[in-house]
């Protein structure tokens, strides 16, 4: 009776000790996490003497909205967000159109052979091809056509990876929905197309929703294939605008800061649109969260 | 996987107009075609113009024709130096930061899985990271590197330790986008271990719990096991994402103190960019596209076995 008591106090102990450093781990992670975000926009609003103040202001005491005028008003990062946003908007409308009949198609249709696995497989190592890759073919045929410093050439580039993506977590949305319902439809007198359209598709509206919005974010964070596609505001994404503040002589801080945190509010609220989808998305459909 | 997606499923043909029978009877190929044709056009196309272009000096003035050089680009890359040191520098940081995110994403997934389960926003908050554009991360970290007035220096200052030039030093460079690396996606790690925790059976835990095995035992033989196909898909993912690392470097370092940092990616782009050698940027191009084919098929076919 004793030992047992005892052996149950020093189970609890340790169950104690394990919730606790549990709770601290979280608590560092936190701080760890949140620290530089919450940096980013506190220089944003500090006047450059309180940004190089050494030892440095924790808290924005003197705030000033001085680096957003300078970057959104007096510099055409507006534009730039502007350029980012059609972009993203574009490539995303292409990417799940055709993503989502190719992803219905593979999670639905048979083919012979083995085409079904191979294809998708194919779609998928498409996505795995570093930009770097693609960029010179692609910078040689957007000068040959006259593109290069066009935001169509953005949206044709951003395709080769936003469209795989958008397949393959369509595919997995879709080999969710029970076959059953588009059968009956088809019995009902609805054609294939009918079916897909009337059925599977209503279905899926919050893997769409998903899939568009991780699409947005691809783009909008897309930094490589835009510094070489672009050469002016007339196309410049928000990425480049900022590394252009990144110079060899002089690092414009707080304007950097203030477009830097700009570029990350959407995106914010974003993930908090789609967490329940973030597994989904991050593994390309693979892993179900 | 559901065998019902699998079976074919078919309607009868309806009267209708022929472009529309026609249409539905070849339904399985008009869906699937535009993407595969746009991807064909975006990726196969490419690399094999590419093939074309690394066989040939090409002038940066477009009025001079191509020039014919055979292997020649190839052969460059075995007794170009710059190249072995991007290489080498790409091959550290892609094996040291998915390494490093791997074990602290298992570590704290291991030991959070029960208290975040159900803690949604908390969850969310900590996936913030790898969501943000990398050139806000790259100046966010910049600002925290900063020698002068940098608050890593501070904290440095405060632990009675001495300041350091971190991304402006060559020893600490690469360690520097390391850890911003890590910042930004140990959360990935994290959230798919999670996943594939809360996926577990709970029987053979019962089981085991039953036979006396120890936790440890426990974590090898059921949980390891059970987490493979997850950890092979998030290994791949970052590997591939580790190998075209750009963002961080441009703005960081830009590849120096001492080309400490420069990463296959921003080689590439000095090459075609900087020193206007399109046919070579091609060839070594080819060669990282060759690394990330063989890389992705391995993972890929030992994800399906592990299946």
């Amino acid at each position: 009776m004793m030992t047992a008591m005892t052996i149950r106090a020093r189970s609890r102990t340790r169950e104690v000790f394990i919730r606790l450093s549990a709770y601290l781990t979280i608590f560092v992670a936190l701080v760890f996490t949140l620290f530089p975000i919450y940096w980013i926009a506190a220089n944003s609003f500090k006047f450059d003497i309180d940004i190089f103040a050494v030892p440095p202001e924790w808290l924005p005491w003197h705030p000033t909205l001085k680096h957003y005028d300078e970057a959104f008003i007096q510099r055409p990062f507006l534009r730039y967000a502007l350029n980012s946003f059609l972009v993203a908007m574009g490539t995303t409308a292409v990417s799940l159109v055709f993503g989502t009949m190719a992803g219905y198609a593979l999670a639905r249709f048979s083919y012979p052979w083995q085409w079904r696995k191979q294809i998708s497989f194919w779609i998928l190592s498409t996505r795995m091809m570093p930009p770097i890759v693609s960029i010179i073919p692609l910078y040689l045929f957007f000068n040959y056509f006259d593109m290069l410093n066009t935001k169509s050439a953005l949206i044709v580039a951003y395709t080769a990876f936003n469209l795989p993506f958008a397949t393959w977590m369509m595919k997995s949305y879709f080999q969710d929905l029970p076959v059953e319902l588009e059968e009956a439809a088809i019995v009902d007198g609805d054609t294939r197309w009918g079916a897909f359209l009337h059925v599977a598709l209503p279905l899926a509206r919050p893997g769409l929703a998903a899939t568009a919005i991780f699409c947005l974010i691809i783009s909008w964070n897309e930094f490589l294939l835009s510094l070489i596609i672009t050469l002016t505001e007339q196309a410049q994404t928000l990425p480049i605008g900022i590394a252009g503040r990144v110079t060899q002589y002089k690092t414009y801080w707080g304007e950097i800061s203030a477009a830097g945190f700009m570029a990350c509010v959407p995106i914010v609220i974003f993930a908090f649109i789609v967490q329940k989808h973030l597994v989904r998305g991050l593994s390309l459909g693979a892993v179900k969260g | 996987m559901f065998t019902s997606a699998n079976a074919p499923l078919t309607a009868p043909v309806r009267p209708g107009g022929t472009l529309e029978r026609w249409a539905e009877r070849h339904l399985r190929i008009l869906m699937l075609a535009p993407t595969m044709l746009i991807l064909l056009g975006l990726t196969i196309f490419p690399s094999i113009y590419m093939f074309y272009a690394a066989v040939h000096k090409i002038s940066p003035n477009p009025d001079v024709p191509w020039d014919f050089v055979g292997p020649g680009n190839f052969l460059r890359l075995l007794s170009d130096q710059q190249f072995h040191v991007a290489l080498l520098n790409t091959s550290v940081f892609t094996v040291s930061a998915v390494t490093a995110e791997f074990l602290l994403g298992l570590g704290l997934a291991l030991l959070l899985d029960k208290y975040v389960r159900r803690l949604t926003f908390l969850k969310t908050v900590l996936m913030i990271p790898m969501m943000l554009p990398p050139i806000a991360v790259a100046i966010t970290w910049k600002i925290i590197y900063e020698p002068q007035f940098g608050v890593l220096n501070e904290i440095m200052f405060r632990l009675g330790l001495p300041a350091q030039a971190w991304a402006g030093d060559a020893s600490l460079a690469m360690f520097s986008i390391i850890v911003a690396d890590v910042w930004q996606w140990t959360p990935f790690m994290f959230l798919l271990m999670l996943a594939g925790l809360a996926s577990l059976p709970v029987e053979p835990y019962e089981a085991a719990e039953l036979d006396g095995a120890s936790s440890w035992r426990q974590f090898w033989d059921l949980t390891v096991p059970f987490l493979k196909p997850v950890i092979a898909i998030a290994l791949l993912l970052r590997v591939m994402d580790a190998l075209r690392l750009f963002d961080l470097v441009f703005i960081l370092t830009g590849g120096g103190p001492a080309d400490r940092t420069k990463v296959l990616s921003l080689y590439i782009y000095q090459v075609a960019y900087r020193f206007a050698d399109i046919g070579y940027a091609a060839a070594i191009s080819l060669f990282v596209l060759f690394v990330t084919i063989v890389l992705s098929t391995w993972f890929m076919k030992r994800m399906r076995l592990a299946e």
